[in-house]
């Protein structure tokens, strides 16, 4: 049998690249660091928070910032630690695209089993279990938007400094600069008139988005409290499906993106 | 069997390829040689869908490497330069990664790191490995797929001697079952009687054809006096002089009289 026009080529090859990812990041020190950190925040959380709702948002923070950080870093670390592979790679009879996909799923599985770690000792210790079940769905979800993130800017950038930079220019963005924008903006009274606008700009950044959600769900605080304008009525009744929806096709967008610039990669 | 015709490549205004055409038929080792510059290296990329080119027509085993680019990628496998891998994964996992990209029986890993050698490396990060024994690994790499066609860019600039004899023996071999065999070098006076055909390749188009069984003869450095090549002779050896002074001795042949393995001025 002619083994270079083997049947089987398709399956294996993205079976080959989950299990490279995977071998390469439980060697990684970098993803070693991350469960550690994982772990620590998970006990820290139960220590020193005084009830159980104080726990749920010690864990959001932790998600905010550092879960959001370190899934960005760990897209582009993942994107330029083998570039000078590529020619290697990219003469194989693999579609360029699948290379992102194979990286983006196997960093996905792996931060939804390292988020275990940040999320359990909470769950164990008896806190809330269904929010804080949704809070590390909703974490996840989180986690994918800024692994595609990373792995974009990744795959985009010329080399690791100016893949950091540009990932971590937009990583700042999302956190604060959106939220700056729209303050220092919200004083022309031009803006001030169209307060949907503020509202839709917050809706679709993937943070803003997570962030809302997950203080409402943690406040139980009922949709009619912010209940200012109907945009902002409908997202609030509708949070968690909203950012479900936005964080996936942030997640799909920049995936996209990173496939079609290895489509277009020469050497 | 390998089909290129009147293939271009331009960078910026710069043309690399001006129209470049040959055939390499399977069942040979056909050698392209030039200069610095002279486009090698980047027909090979266009052939192993790394470049796409501005005008032409390149074709692997009747695949075109634009159209039909996985197609052609599936019965070719090429090996660069400088070989690189993810430095964190061992030789063997490296190897099943790609056994696993093409489809291979992974038992054909060990069978690879056997034949060149890497056996007791087998399980050392490719990282910690030296430039020869990445080449090796590349080698294996090459071979691992089976595929018909084989494409090596200067292929044994790391290796010592006795892996470079071992490497053509092992084409020879690969040529001999039928499969048809690419390589680009400088190191022409290595490839004398090895090569089945050689094509002198100058200012990215196919210059004229060699006799593949007296291949130091066929060069002076007038000859390929590109002004690419005029400027690396003021601190490098020019590409004749530089073939000459291959070690010969390697393959059994008497060395040249000194006045013809003489380096220029400041190499020595």
């Amino acid at each position: 049998m002619n083994l270079a026009t083997s049947p089987l080529i398709e399956t294996n090859a993205l079976r080959a690249l989950l299990a490279r990812e995977f071998r390469a990041a439980l060697i990684n020190r970098y993803f070693q660091v991350f469960c550690a950190l994982s772990l620590l925040g998970g006990f820290t959380a139960i220590l020193f928070s005084e009830d159980q709702n104080a726990t749920g948002f010690f864990v959001l923070q932790i998600a905010l910032y550092f879960v959001s950080l370190f899934a960005l870093l760990a897209g582009v670390s993942s994107a330029q630690g083998e570039r000078e592979e590529w020619q290697l790679l990219f003469s194989q009879p693999v579609p360029r695209p699948a290379y992102v996909v194979g990286k983006f799923l196997s960093l996905f599985s792996i931060f939804g089993a390292v988020l275990l770690l940040l999320f359990l000792p909470a769950l164990i210790t008896g806190s809330a279990a269904p929010t804080l079940a949704l809070l590390y769905a909703q974490t996840l979800l989180l986690a994918a938007a800024f692994l595609s993130l990373g792995l974009a800017a990744g795959f985009l950038a010329h080399d690791r400094a100016q893949a950091l930079i540009i990932g971590v220019s937009a990583w700042l963005f999302l956190l604060v600069g959106v939220d700056l924008l729209a303050l220092f903006a919200a004083r022309w009274p031009m803006f001030q008139n169209v307060t949907d606008l503020w509202v839709a700009v917050l809706m679709l950044n993937p943070l803003d988005a997570f962030r809302i959600e997950a203080l409402f769900a943690l406040q139980q605080i009922p949709a009619e409290a912010a209940n200012k304008t109907p945009l902002a009525a409908w997202w609030i009744e509708h949070a968690a499906a909203w950012f479900t929806l936005i964080s996936i096709f942030w997640s799909a967008a920049l995936i996209a993106i990173a496939g079609q610039r290895l489509n277009r990669w020469e050497e | 069997m390998i089909a290129i015709d009147r293939l271009t490549k331009s960078y910026a205004q710069q043309a690399v390829l001006r129209g470049i055409s040959f055939r390499a038929d399977p069942s040979a080792i056909t050698l392209l040689v030039g200069p610095n510059g002279a486009g090698k290296s980047t027909t090979l990329k266009v052939l192993a869908g790394l470049i796409r080119p501005n005008d032409g027509l390149a074709r692997v085993n009747g695949f075109d490497v634009v159209v039909d680019r996985i197609k052609a990628q599936r019965t070719l496998a090429y090996l660069p330069q400088s070989p690189s891998f993810h430095p964190l994964l061992t030789c063997l996992e490296v190897l099943r990664f790609y056994a696993g990209l093409r489809g291979v029986m992974k038992a054909r890993c060990e069978a690879m790191l056997e034949l060149t050698g890497l056996t007791d490396v087998a399980r050392v990060r490719t990282g910690k490995l030296s430039g020869g024994m990445r080449q090796r690994l590349g080698l294996a790499l090459l071979l691992l797929a089976d595929a018909p066609v084989l494409l090596l860019d200067e292929p044994g600039l790391s290796l010592d001697p006795a892996w470079r004899k071992r490497l053509q023996k092992t084409l020879h071999f690969e040529a001999q079952r039928g499969k048809t065999v690419l390589v680009t070098t400088h190191l022409i006076a290595e490839w004398n009687n090895v090569a089945d055909r050689c094509l002198l390749c100058r200012d990215g188009a196919i210059e004229r054809e060699l006799d593949p069984t007296d291949l130091p003869h066929n060069f002076d450095a007038p000859a390929l006096g590109s002004a690419r090549v005029s400027r690396v002779g003021e601190g490098v050896p020019a590409f004749a002089d530089f073939s000459r002074a291959m070690p010969k001795a390697c393959f059994g042949e008497t060395p040249k009289p000194a006045r013809e393995t003489r380096a220029l001025p400041g190499t020595q």
